[in-house]
C-alpha cells in the first residue's frame, strides 16, 4: 500500500516538473520574440541621424527622446534580454534533466507496483 | 537531401506498429495546426503593414490641406486639416516611434511586407513538407488496416 502512495507522490512531483518546464519554455519563447522586436528597432536605429525625431510611448503620451539615448536604451535592453535567455535556457536544461530522472523513477515504481500486484 | 530523408522516413514508417503510427499522426497534426495558425497570424500582420503603406502613400500633395475627421475615440471624431504631408510617425515597436518622411515610411512598410513575405514562403514550405509527411503516415496506416482486415477475413473463412 505504501508503494501505491509513493507512486502517487512521485507522479505528482513529475507532473509539477512537467508543468514548470512547459512554463519555462513559454517564457523562453516570449523572450525570444522580445529580442527579435528589439533587434528590429536596433536595426532601424542604426542609420539614424542625430537630429532625427525619436519618440517614446510612455502610457498614452509620446515623449521626445534623444536618438543617442534611445539607441543606448535599446542596446541595453537587448543585452538584458540575451542574458535572460541564457538564464532561462539553463533553467530549461536543468528541468529537462530533472524530468528525465523523475520519469525513470515513475517507471521503476510502476514496474515494482505491477510485480507486487501479480504476486 | 530531402529525398533521402523522405525515403528514410518511409522505411522507418512501415516498420512502426499501428499505435505508434497513430501517435506520430497526432503529433504531425498538432504541428500542422500550430504552423497554419502562425501562417494566418503572419498573413494578418502583412495585411496591417500593407494598409499602413497604402495610408502613407495616400498622403500625396493633392491631399494637403484637405479636411479629415480625426478619431479621438472610436465614436468621437473632431475635424482636422492635413497640414504636413511630408512627415509621419512610424511605430518601430517596443514603444519607440520615429519621425520619417512619408517616402521613407512607405519604403519602411514595404520592407516589412517583404520581410513577412519571406517568412510566409518559408512557412509554406514547412507546411507542405509536414502535410506530405502526414499523408504518408496516413497511407501507411490505411495500408496496415486493410491488411489487418484481410487477415481477419481469412481467419473467418
Amino acid at each position: 500500500m505504501s508503494l501505491e502512495a509513493k507512486l502517487e507522490a512521485v507522479g505528482k512531483e513529475f507532473q509539477t516538473i512537467q508543468h514548470n518546464l512547459s512554463k519555462t519554455v513559454e517564457q523562453r519563447q516570449k523572450l525570444e520574440s522580445q529580442l527579435q522586436e528589439n533587434e528590429m528597432v536596433q536595426k532601424e536605429f542604426k542609420n539614424l541621424n542625430d537630429d532625427a525625431n525619436v519618440y517614446k510611448l510612455i502610457g498614452p503620451v509620446l515623449v521626445k527622446q534623444e536618438p543617442t539615448e534611445a539607441k543606448s536604451n535599446v542596446n541595453k535592453r537587448i543585452e538584458y534580454i540575451s542574458a535572460e535567455i541564457k538564464r532561462v535556457e539553463g533553467l530549461i536544461k536543468d528541468l529537462s534533466m530533472k524530468q528525465e530522472k523523475k520519469r525513470k523513477e515513475v517507471y521503476e515504481l510502476q514496474m515494482a507496483f505491477q510485480e507486487n500486484k501479480e504476486q | 537531401m530531402a529525398d533521402k530523408a523522405s525515403t528514410q522516413q518511409a522505411v522507418s514508417l512501415s516498420d512502426l506498429p499501428l499505435p505508434q503510427l497513430k501517435q506520430v499522426k497526432t503529433q504531425l497534426e498538432e504541428e500542422l495546426n500550430f504552423l497554419t495558425t502562425s501562417y494566418a497570424k503572419l498573413r494578418k500582420a502583412q495585411a496591417t503593414f500593407r494598409e499602413c503603406k497604402n495610408s502613407a502613400a495616400a498622403l500625396t500633395p493633392a491631399a494637403k490641406d484637405t479636411t479629415t475627421l480625426v478619431p479621438l475615440t472610436t465614436s468621437l471624431y473632431v475635424p482636422g486639416k492635413l497640414s504636413d504631408i511630408e512627415h509621419v510617425l512610424v511605430d518601430l515597436g517596443t514603444g519607440y516611434y520615429l519621425e520619417k518622411t512619408t517616402q521613407d515610411a512607405i519604403g519602411f512598410y514595404q520592407d516589412k511586407c517583404d520581410y513577412v513575405q519571406k517568412s510566409l514562403d518559408k512557412l509554406q514550405e514547412t507546411i507542405t513538407e509536414k502535410q506530405n509527411n502526414l499523408q504518408s503516415v496516413v497511407n501507411v496506416m490505411k495500408y496496415r488496416l486493410a491488411q489487418q482486415a484481410q487477415s481477419e477475413d481469412k481467419g473467418d473463412n
